[in-house]
């Protein structure tokens, strides 16, 4: 019994910070983007190079941030890996000629500002971050 | 066929390059890296450097651009000085292709593309995207390289997705036009006793990769063939030849390389989670052909040419595990075997290696590799005019890289 309420325990924790994780970071799309929401499957896909068009039909770009603590849970919630591990794995699909390096920028509202004038384009910024000009998409 | 793919190449950038407004539409990135190596060898030089000496001769630095005009078309090109011993020492064309993309299950590249197969071939020169100094050398030689990782035609590829608990299917089908170059390091041994190839070796190639992302998260199969038709070349013999009752005539003669269709399967697997990456994989090179050398002096005596036959059947595997200490620190290590089934017996017919290795990221864009290597076997990576003294049994080698790329 008491192993089933610790399971328990460990597990609504475990829950509640990945619940955490996803409430710090908002995704943000190009108005010109048809979907309102992505699965967190499909946003690994597009931000791992795997996918470059959503269920729907909108062809997407990924746009990241170069660091920070947005970033790192960004990483840790969708992506599974640490930034260097992330960088190598588009290091090997831009130098053998399989895709574009993702813009990088150095700030949630730069990312915003790009996102907001470039078609296609999908990012993530930190869930309080003004978000003017772009759609907030809901993680389903 | 490459002067048709390279004119089709130009043709596509060129109306590329008409359609677009300005250099903003096209949206040029521009990217590169370098890395050196150096090395160190007990027993033997390996990799035909002076490494038992402690040997730098390992410098690579890439460039590549790419334009992005529509979202659907990609176009592209990367160049590379590749120096490993008496190996490169040359900038070399490593793709140059037009990509269209319909969508994520269809999408085509042509022109110089890289190879898809095995798990690291359309990689295995980008030296950051990895934490090994050396892959498995039985199924990825480092001496031969250039000419394993592209070929000029096309790939078709996409990814199906499987239902709903079936995971996606990553595809690649792939044919053209493959070239060994006149100083690959596949002919190593062949130019070190008088023979040559004066135009390279080439011939048509195909084949295809799938890779199956299971619904096991972080667990991926594969499977890849590669088929080679039938390829001949020029070749020359600088080498005497004694015939009875004519005594010894004088090279060098010319000849004929002829390699049989071959067909070279590949198996592997990854599984990765959190902090732990363990990779495998086999695969097998059989092939077989015959060297024709023409002999003026012998072909009124109804002797067209001496026919020398050649064979091998190497078959190789490795499995590798690699753990993420930091964010910045990784540690790994691998088992690889290579085994010449039609050699003889004897330390030339195989190649075992251990090897532990680490790399560490300074920040995003330089990084340090080590490497230490416990061989026993010569099958892949001696020459004797390197090791004049006689090549040893059993070498221990260390490596030690710095990268930086941006």
């Amino acid at each position: 019994m008491k192993r089933i309420l610790w399971t328990s325990m460990l597990a609504s924790i475990s829950l509640l910070c990945s619940l955490q994780g996803m409430a710090q970071i908002a995704l943000i799309a190009n108005p010109g983007v048809k979907a309102s929401s992505m699965s967190k499957k499909d946003v690994a896909d597009v931000f791992t190079g795997r996918s470059t068009v959503l269920p729907g039909g909108s062809q997407v770009a990924p746009v990241l941030l170069k660091s920070g603590a947005v970033h790192e849970a960004f990483l840790l919630e969708f992506i599974g890996k640490s930034d260097a591990t992330y960088r190598q794995l588009w290091r090997s699909l831009v130098f053998s000629g399989q895709a574009d390096m993702p813009k990088s920028l150095d700030s949630d509202s730069a990312v915003v500002g790009f996102v907001a004038h470039t078609p296609g384009s999908i990012g993530y910024i930190g869930a309080s971050s003004p978000h003017e000009g772009v759609k907030v998409l809901a993680i389903k | 066929m490459k002067r048709l793919w390279i004119g089709t190449m130009a043709l596509t950038l060129m109306s590329v390059f008409a359609v677009a407004q300005s250099l903003d539409d096209l949206n040029i990135q521009i990217h590169g890296y370098a890395t050196q190596g150096f090395l160190y060898s007990s027993q033997n030089n390996v990799l035909t450097t002076n490494s038992s000496d402690g040997s730098p001769a390992w410098t690579e630095a890439v460039v590549n651009i790419s334009a992005h005009p529509i979202p659907k078309l990609r176009v592209g090109a990367q160049v590379r000085y590749f120096l490993l011993g008496n190996l490169g020492n040359a900038i070399t064309l490593d793709w140059a292709q037009a990509e269209y993309k319909v969508n994520n299950r269809f999408g085509v590249r042509f022109g110089k593309v890289k190879t898809p197969t095995g798990l690291f071939n359309e990689i295995q020169d980008i030296d950051s995207s990895y934490m090994w100094s050396l892959l498995p050398q039985g199924i990825y030689p480092i001496v031969s390289r250039n000419s394993l990782l592209s070929h000029t035609g096309g790939v078709v590829y996409g990814t199906l997705k499987l239902g709903t608990s079936g995971g996606e299917l990553d595809y690649r089908a792939f044919g053209g036009e493959r070239e060994l170059a006149a100083d690959d390091g596949y002919f190593i041994g062949l130019r070190e006793s008088g023979i040559a190839f004066p135009n390279g070796v080439n011939g048509a190639v195909l084949g295809g990769t799938l890779k199956w992302n299971t619904p096991v998260n972080g667990l991926m199969v594969g499977a890849s063939d590669l088929r080679d038709t039938l390829w001949s070349a020029t070749m020359t013999d600088a080498n005497s030849i004694t015939v009875p009752g004519l005594g010894t005539l004088s090279g060098p003669f010319n000849g004929t390389y002829m390699l049989q269709p071959l067909d070279v399967p590949f198996y592997f697997g990854r599984y990765e989670k959190n902090k732990v990456s363990i990779t495998g994989e086999w695969a097998r090179l059989p092939f077989s052909g015959t060297l024709n050398v023409v002999v003026p002096a012998l072909v009124p005596f109804g002797i067209p040419y001496l026919q020398t036959p050649f064979r091998a059947d190497q078959r190789a595997w490795y499995g590798m595990a690699s753990y993420k200490v930091t964010s910045k620190m990784q540690f790994g290590m691998y088992h690889s075997q290579s085994v010449n089934h039609q050699a003889v017996l004897g330390p030339s017919r195989y190649s075992k290696d251990w090897v532990l290795s680490a790399r560490y990221d300074m920040n995003e864009f330089v990084y340090a590799k080590a490497e230490q290597h416990f061989l026993d076997g010569t099958e892949i990576g001696y020459d004797a005019n390197a090791n004049p003294g006689g090549i040893n049994p059993s070498t221990r080698l260390t490596i030690l890289k710095l990268g930086v790329s941006f």
